[in-house]
């Protein structure tokens, strides 16, 4: 048994419309997503997620496609019995209790009657709808739909989850309880695969993640690997008009400034100083803050000297690790220009 | 068990809940009831018509012309299938089930349904027969209920009813063949439902128009007969009152004398009016061939609602019954030939008669086969685009 539970190569979907160009929307997808991790796929909106998930659960056909879900190729429906799929935008039939609709999901998976009544039971008290399993969906927040959605994704004791936008539309007590089901689905061996655009929860439970933009995977791998080489130290002096020019006049001889372009006003009132250490480390100052692209302490030690003594008062010194959000804008912001790339998968957009 | 039959009792069972879930399931189920309860309340005797303990006293209607169970079977074949479940019950049966496909389209259903270990094609068609459930239930109720009205109130169990609802159920598919297709192309529950109304009563206009054609044809024949039948005995008559003739005026002729028709034509002065009748009503049945093909040929290729479920006529009654049926009222029953014009005057029982043989004539596999075949295209032009589009 391979160790991938997805394994893909050169995905690609181009949307065809008669008599119009073919919308690119997936421009060859690389990802593997290991058995029994958390895996999160993030991107911006029209990145291509959704249309990467659904492609793994036949609702969309792709245009290309290599590659392996549970190690049976992509598109393999008897495979689908061991996959548990919470869709975005789903819709269960309102006239549906919440065990009905689990009990209708997991005939349609195959799973037995008896197996049914008894996992469904579970599963609600796992998604903490017990107490309105009898009662209709059209009765529901979206919050309990989407709790019950979680639940019905699992009713046929999956060996890879995938969740798409998971906590869409639930409140932050629901947010957190999700995360717990999917720390504990995580705990029972099986595979998560969570796309949703809210990074602070995928940061929370996902040991290895993707970022999507313009339909290819500009990062892949663990936070730590994401991360690693960007860690660095920020340096806030008390905010004042002349904080930026302290900072700036504190750094060691033989720093040099790098050229901004001249009509990115923007960029230059934002970035007051962008350059390189003599050592080679980048440095950034922003209005009071002070950025070194290194987590070697020393190097910030003369410069907190020299502010000292111009007499600016230091208000923090943190030794900074990237969040997600920090690497999901810089997956998806144009290192000249600043700016987010616009939404759509059209072709040189991606980085 | 196995998941395929999971699946599909699943769906059913889904389906069930759905209509059930819905006001007007039980609004039709209602009205088919109260459409038995009419019909309970309606008998026949000796006099004529019984409404609950009142006697309506008809010449046409009592049981010395129609036996009591002949009675029922009419009714229930003519108000209960003719008018009730084939117009009015089919007529809600298409707007509850229109929103089937275009709400599993739209609605965000489609993505989790796919994702389950079911083919496109067999989730596609299996949906398809879900959407019958309302019909097969409306339809099954109904029969039994008629087939307890007639038991109780006319004397005579009649389990050939229950042929009602395969044939019902058929000709529903038809039209919801053709629904599905409109449901996959626009998506919208009120298109759908609306052109499938549209593409009803354009076969509605094909059946009437053949009706018509067949009713000519038919009328036509009779003529041609009654006219040969009544100008072989003209053209007789005039022979041997054209030898009396010239015998009265001393020439002897034979009695096998085979006079012309310029001599016959001096003692029936009618004869040659006749001849051209005759010839004219059969130049009209020669021009009729051509329309008569057409017709046919476009019902070949299109769902013949109409005789499905006229089938039911076939399976349900009898040829004494049909006899007894032509049979009731008085005179009418007989067509007559206007000695001095020729003009024909069709009886509408005969008429009907011979129309009715045409329709008979033609076989339950070209009825059912043909409108199958149709059924079968519409699917698969549905089921192709289901099977092949991204949601």
């Amino acid at each position: 048994m391979s160790d991938l539970a997805i394994d893909l190569t050169g995905v690609s979907k181009n949307y065809t419309r008669r008599f119009k160009k073919p919308t690119p929307a997936l421009r060859g997808v690389d990802m593997r997503v290991h058995r029994g991790e958390v895996f999160g796929l993030l991107g911006p909106n029209g990145a291509g997620k959704s249309t990467l998930v659904k492609i793994l659960m036949t609702v969309i056909r792709p245009t290309q496609c290599k590659g392996s879900i549970l190690g049976q190729r992509v598109g393999h429906k008897p495979t689908l019995a061991k996959v548990g799929y919470l869709p975005e935008h789903h819709s269960f039939p309102g006239y549906l209790t919440g065990a009905q609709v689990i009990d209708f999901f997991g005939a349609m998976t195959g799973v037995p009657r008896r197996e049914r009544r008894q996992r469904a039971g579970e599963l609600l008290e796992l998604v903490g709808m017990s107490e309105w399993s009898k009662r209709k969906l059209r009765s529901y927040s979206k919050g309990m739909r989407q709790r019950v959605g979680i639940a019905q994704a699992l009713i046929n004791d999956p060996d890879l989850v995938l969740l798409d936008e998971p906590t869409d539309g639930v409140d932050p007590v629901g947010r957190r309880d999700i995360r717990k089901v999917i720390e504990r689905i995580k705990d029972e061996g099986r595979t998560v695969f969570i796309n949703s655009h809210l990074l602070t929860e995928l940061e929370a439970v996902s040991d290895r993640v993707a970022i999507l933009v313009k339909g290819v995977v500009a990062q892949q791998g663990t936070i730590d690997e994401l991360t690693q080489g960007q860690l660095r130290y920020e340096l806030v002096v008390g905010a004042s008009d002349s904080a930026g020019e302290l900072l700036q006049r504190a750094l060691p001889e033989g720093s040099r400034q790098l050229a901004l372009p001249e009509d990115e006003s923007q960029l230059a009132n934002r970035i007051g100083f962008k350059g390189l250490l003599p050592t080679g480390e980048s440095i950034e100052v922003a209005r009071n803050t002070l950025t070194i692209g290194s987590d070697d302490p020393k190097l910030i030690q003369p410069i907190i000297d020299r502010v000292r003594a111009e007499g600016g008062v230091i208000t923090s010194v943190r030794n900074v690790r990237p969040s997600l959000e920090d690497l999901f804008m810089q997956a998806v912001t144009d290192p000249t220009t600043g700016e987010t790339l616009k939404p759509g998968a059209e072709e040189g957009g991606g980085r | 068990m196995s998941t395929m039959l999971r699946q599909t009792t699943a769906m059913l069972v889904d389906a069930y809940r759905e209509l059930a879930a819905g006001k007007l399931f039980w609004v039709t189920m209602l009205l088919s009831l109260l459409c038995v309860g009419a019909f309970a309340m309606v008998g026949i005797n000796e006099t004529g018509l019984t409404v609950l303990w009142y006697t309506i006293p008809i010449d046409v209607f009592n049981t010395g012309v129609i036996s009591e169970p002949l009675f029922y079977k009419m009714i229930f074949l003519n108000l209960g299938i003719g008018i009730w479940l084939t117009w009015v019950a089919t007529v809600l049966a298409l707007v509850s089930t229109s929103g089937i496909f275009p709400s599993l389209l739209t609605g965000g259903q489609i993505e989790t349904m796919l994702s389950k270990p079911i083919s496109r094609w067999r989730l596609f068609l299996t949906k398809f027969g879900t959407g019958l459930v309302f019909v097969a239930l409306q339809v099954t109720v109904f029969c039994v209920a008629s087939v307890l009205v007639i038991g109780f109130r006319g004397g005579s169990w009649m389990p050939e009813i229950f042929i009602s609802i395969p044939i019902v159920l058929a000709f529903f598919s038809f039209l919801f063949s053709i629904m599905t297709v409109f449901g996959m192309i626009t998506r919208s529950t009120i298109a759908s439902l609306l052109l499938t109304i549209l593409v009803w009563f354009v076969l509605f206009l094909v059946n009437i128009t053949d009706n018509i054609l067949v009713q000519q044809h038919e009328g036509l024949k009779i003529q041609v007969t009654k006219l040969e039948e009544r100008l072989e005995l003209a053209d007789e008559n005039a022979r041997v009152m054209y030898i009396a003739t010239q015998r009265r005026e001393g020439n002897d002729l034979p009695d096998d004398y085979p006079a012309t028709d310029d001599e016959k034509y001096t003692v029936n002065v009618f004869l040659p009016s006749l001849r051209d009748r005759l010839e004219n009503r059969k130049d009209m049945v020669e021009s009729l061939a051509p329309w008569r093909r057409g017709i046919y040929f476009a019902k070949t290729v299109l769902p013949k609602t109409s005789e499905t479920i006229g089938l039911l006529g076939r399976y349900a009654m009898s040829k004494e019954d049909l006899d007894t049926l032509m049979e009731m009222g008085d005179g009418r029953g007989k067509t007559t030939v206007n000695e001095e014009t020729g003009e024909v005057n069709v009886a509408p029982q005969e008429l009907s008669k011979a129309s009715a043989e045409v329709f008979n004539n033609r076989s339950v596999a070209w009825v059912l086969g043909t409108s199958f075949g149709f059924e079968a295209v519409m699917l698969l032009i549905a089921g192709t685009m289901f099977a092949r589009r991204d949601f």
